[in-house]
């Protein structure tokens, strides 16, 4: 070896050297403090096409962050949420969270909202072996994908979401049972999975497809969609929608005089009085749509969480993505009191996999993909407001027959 | 037949929401040279301010337009002279950024102000329809386009009929010679810079009415409308106008006769395959640049 290899072998390894001290000095459960907080990182659309259901994810997270340190904190650790932006944009959640991998050095992750971007943000969290919580990414496709480290924190992927309502009408006596349904369905892969899975068992009892069409993200014109609709004149109308297009085509159906006997909508009807608000109270009366969270459920901790929600945020109407959040946090909290170490996330993974943990959605497990294995609440807005009515065993109110606009309020 | 029509009326009533939100964008291209990303980020302040008229005070949307149109003018001459005019020369990229910017900041004040919650303006007649020979006319779409006839008429009449209008034309035709003829090319622009904004407030009043909205919901108007102005030829305001049925014709046709999934797609399409043939746009005319560059 020469005098110049030498001195710049010599000089790489001192690099390598203080390099590494450096980098473990900056990582470590706690920023190099031993005493101080569990940093957890999030990207949330703040800002963009889904500020509203992330921001309402924001608010379950701060519950939780709140709840938790007022309780001791995690591990004896405070909790400091570290949350980024990501303006509802597939590209940027990805830079974020490599960002709080690399730059921010968070010691846990919590996932996002919506499938479009929980898809990329938990890949970037199983590549750099991470546990992924997720509050709002149902898609089936979220679970193809062999992940070790990614667990919904909900109760049914999107395709089983609406089965216990297709269950429901497909049970029902012949002369009440609709004869004839349209699937509107967004290009979502929240909302086409649901419709399908919805679709699938109705056909299979012998209720007549008569229409069935997907819309893309950007329609907000869908007043030509409901005058197909009205032409084929279904009993059941099953839409898969988000919020926006869920109001913009109940409000077309309105201005077309198009009442189908009854109405299933995914994702809008459950939430609340925005919901009303973009429709009219009087508009909701026999909605029927799937739902994860109930306010007046009777599962451990969800009354405190609808007080301190209410005591933040000055309202006790959640929002069910809040609460999905807030149960996200929930998960994630079993599975590092269990394992006890923030270090091990495989095995906070592994730990998931075997164990079922109580939320206030109820008592969630997973497949070993990472997909929960529940049944979802089915909703109905009655006398405009929101109840549970499937199963019976948690309704909050008997089912009403017929979607009647103008009947509430 | 009689869903032909129905279509059709659609995409003619959908055409002219679009030409009144776009016909204030070409207004400021044709004079300025300025392409205003921020215009859809107006056209939703716009739509949050008639919310707050309409819930708050109770006043009818529509009506709000007196009051809400006012204020985004006043906004739109404060943009220019704070923010546009010192870079008035730069190249044409810097205002796109610049303006690109602008968007950001008012779709974050807005989620300041308004919080990033759907909002819906539902006067009593935002769901209701006049039925004709069997066809419905949604109430809201109507009124949007009448309002939108009224507004690019006035516009027209301001371009074609005044001595104002004439200043405009002549600052966007030769800005060197309207400044030796008399003409303050500079005030000129802040005003046309303010009536294009006010065309937007204008924009927003009924599209508020017609579809809920977000502070994000800006990305996708300014998408449309940027296609539309393109479609019809940048700076025409005839253009916009036809462009902006098109428009609407093509998405709906679309949606009833090919698939819903490819209605916001296919009128893009149309705008490539005009460009192709007339890449000055329908009702465009080929600049001095463009020549150069033939």
């Amino acid at each position: 070896m020469s005098y110049v290899s030498i001195r710049r072998g010599v000089t790489a390894t001192a690099a390598a050297g203080v390099l590494a001290a450096a980098l473990a000095a900056c990582g470590g459960d706690s920023g190099g403090d031993p005493d101080g907080p569990i940093r957890i990182g999030t990207s949330l659309p703040l800002t963009g096409e889904f500020s509203q259901p992330g921001t309402a994810a924001e608010e379950g997270y701060q519950v939780w962050r709140e709840m938790v340190n007022e309780d001791g904190g995690l591990l004896d650790h405070d909790v400091e949420l570290v949350i980024k932006d990501d303006a509802s944009s597939q590209n940027t959640i990805v830079s974020d969270y490599n960002a709080l991998i690399a730059q921010d050095r968070v010691d846990l992750l919590l996932g996002t909202f919506s499938s479009l971007l929980n898809l990329p943000a938990s890949a970037v969290a199983e590549k750099n072996q991470m546990l992924f919580v997720e509050p709002a990414g149902g898609s089936p496709d979220m679970f193809s994908r062999d992940f070790r480290f990614l667990f919904f924190a909900q109760q049914a992927t999107s395709d089983m979401q609406g089965k216990v309502f297709a269950e429901y009408v497909a049970a029902l006596p012949e002369d009440q049972r609709p004869e004839t349904a349209a699937y509107p369905t967004l290009d979502d892969p929240f909302a086409a999975p649901n419709v399908a899975g919805i679709q699938a068992i109705l056909e299979e009892a012998g209720i007549e497809t008569v229409y069935e069409e997907t819309y893309a993200i950007d329609t907000r014109n869908f007043d030509t969609i409901v005058n197909a609709l009205k032409s084929a004149d279904p009993d059941l109308v099953v839409h898969g929608a988000q919020f926006e297009d869920g109001i913009g085509l109940t409000r077309s159906m309105l201005k077309a005089d198009f009442t189908p006997e009854m109405f299933y909508e995914t994702n809008a009807p459950s939430f609340g009085s925005q919901y009303s608000d973009g429709i009219g109270a009087e508009n909701t009366e026999g909605v029927f749509y799937a739902v994860s969270h109930s306010p007046d459920a009777d599962t451990p901790g969800n009354a405190e969480f609808v007080t301190k929600y209410e005591e933040m945020y000055g309202t006790a109407e959640v929002p069910e993505d809040a609460a999905d959040a807030y149960a996200a946090g929930q998960v994630l909290h079993a599975a590092v009191e269990a394992v006890g170490d923030i270090e091990d996330q495989e095995a906070m993974a592994e730990w998931l996999r075997e164990n079922e943990v109580d939320t206030i959605l109820g008592p969630l497990s997973w497949n070993d993909d990472g997909s929960p294995t529940g049944d979802f609440l089915i909703g109905q807005w009655q006398d405009g407001k929101a109840q549970i009515v499937l199963p019976p065993d948690a309704a909050t109110a008997e089912i009403k027959p017929g979607w009647k606009p103008g009947g509430a309020g | 037949m009689s869903e032909f029509l129905q279509n059709l009326l659609l995409g003619i009533l959908l055409g002219g929401v679009y030409a009144l939100a776009a016909g204030g964008l070409t207004l400021i291209f044709g004079v300025m040279r300025v392409i205003n990303i921020a215009h859809g980020a107006f056209l939703i302040l716009a739509a949050f301010i008639t919310y707050s008229l309409w819930d708050v005070l109770g006043i009818d949307p529509l009506l709000a337009i007196v009051i809400t149109t006012p204020i985004v003018f006043a906004l739109g001459w404060l943009t220019y002279k704070v923010l546009v005019a010192p870079i008035r020369t730069a190249p044409m990229a810097s205002t796109v950024l610049l303006t690109f910017g602008l968007a950001l900041v008012v779709e974050g004040a807005m989620g300041e102000i308004w919080g990033n919650n759907s909002t819906a303006i539902r006067p009593s007649y935002g769901d209701e329809s006049f039925t004709i020979f069997g066809l419905f006319l949604p109430k809201a779409q109507l009124y949007g386009g009448l309002v939108a006839v009224l507004v690019l008429a006035v516009l027209w009449v301001i371009l074609t009929k005044t001595w104002l209008g004439r200043a405009i034309r002549a600052a966007a035709i030769n800005p060197s010679s309207a400044e030796l003829v008399g003409i303050k090319v500079t005030s000129v622009a802040a005003l046309v810079f303010a009536l294009g904004i006010a065309a937007a407030g204008a924009g927003g009043a009924i599209t508020g009415i017609l579809y809920p909205f977000v502070p994000g919901s800006h990305y996708q108007w300014i998408a449309r409308l940027l296609a539309i102005v393109v479609l019809g030829g940048m700076g025409s305001l005839n253009g916009a106008v036809l462009g902006a049925l098109l428009f609407g014709i093509a998405e709906t046709m679309t949606s009833a006769y090919v698939s819903p999934s490819w209605a916001t797609a296919v009128p893009y399409a149309i705008v490539f395959a005009v460009l192709l043939i007339r890449p000055q746009g329908l009702l465009g005319t080929r600049m001095r640049e463009d020549t150069v560059m033939a």
